[in-house]
């Protein structure tokens, strides 16, 4: 499953923030809009592909101030048939970046 | 969510995880990446434990106070009447932490 779905998953969140974002730079009143734009349009491209998955997608933005961010995850699943995706953009402002989770129904 | 009290139990064991980890210290960067990888571990050790017919994702941010703007947004196409999630959001004076817990029941 996991190598189907990166090749999947990859294009469709880029594309989600390309759309949602693009060459803005960060704005606070507007970063809770285009948080949730990104994971709203990522999820419907995905369930649109009309595999037999439950689908999670997180994004995250941060400005771009110098400041460290770390993350990590940890999954409890079926290795053969669930995966995961991440696909970290940028641009002269911020950071965004966009996992995606997949299991098997 | 099914009868699982997601709610309170598992905030109150992740919040515990955290508190375990990086309680008590200062944003190290050299240990921050230690310190992510601790606390999804341990968090997923917990509930694995409990022996529950799911499976779990837990995801840890840790990030450094300095003024920056942070925005995090999750959305998910499951079964509402079977999964579930829970974020806890932990600060001290020089870091914030989110984490994350995603609750998919096995189809059976």
């Amino acid at each position: 499953m996991s190598r189907v779905h990166t090749l999947h998953s990859i294009p469709v969140c880029v594309q989600s923030i390309e759309v949602t974002i693009g060459d803005n730079a960060y704005q606070q009143n507007r970063v809770n809009q285009w948080t949730t734009n990104v994971v709203e349009q990522s999820l419907s491209q995905l369930s649109k592909l009309g595999k037999p998955f439950k689908y999670i997608v997180t994004c995250v933005i941060m400005q771009k101030t110098g400041a460290g961010v770390q993350s990590a995850s940890a999954c409890f699943w079926d290795n053969t048939t669930d995966g995961n995706c991440s696909v970290t953009w940028e641009n002269k402002s911020m950071y965004c970046i966009v996992s995606v989770f997949g299991l098997a129904i | 969510m099914e009868e699982y009290n997601s709610g309170d139990e598992l905030y109150l064991c992740v919040f515990q995880c955290i508190e375990g980890v990086i309680g008590g210290t200062d944003y190290n960067q050299s240990k921050v990446n230690q310190w992510t990888a601790s606390i999804v571990e341990q968090s997923l050790a917990h509930l694995v434990k409990q022996g529950r017919p799911l499976k779990y994702m837990v995801n840890c941010t840790i990030m450094q106070k300095s003024g920056a703007g942070l925005h995090t947004a999750n959305s998910c196409y499951w079964d509402t009447t079977t999964d579930g999630c829970c974020t806890v959001r932990w600060e001290n004076r020089t870091m914030y932490c989110v984490v994350s817990v995603f609750v998919v029941a096995l189809a059976l």
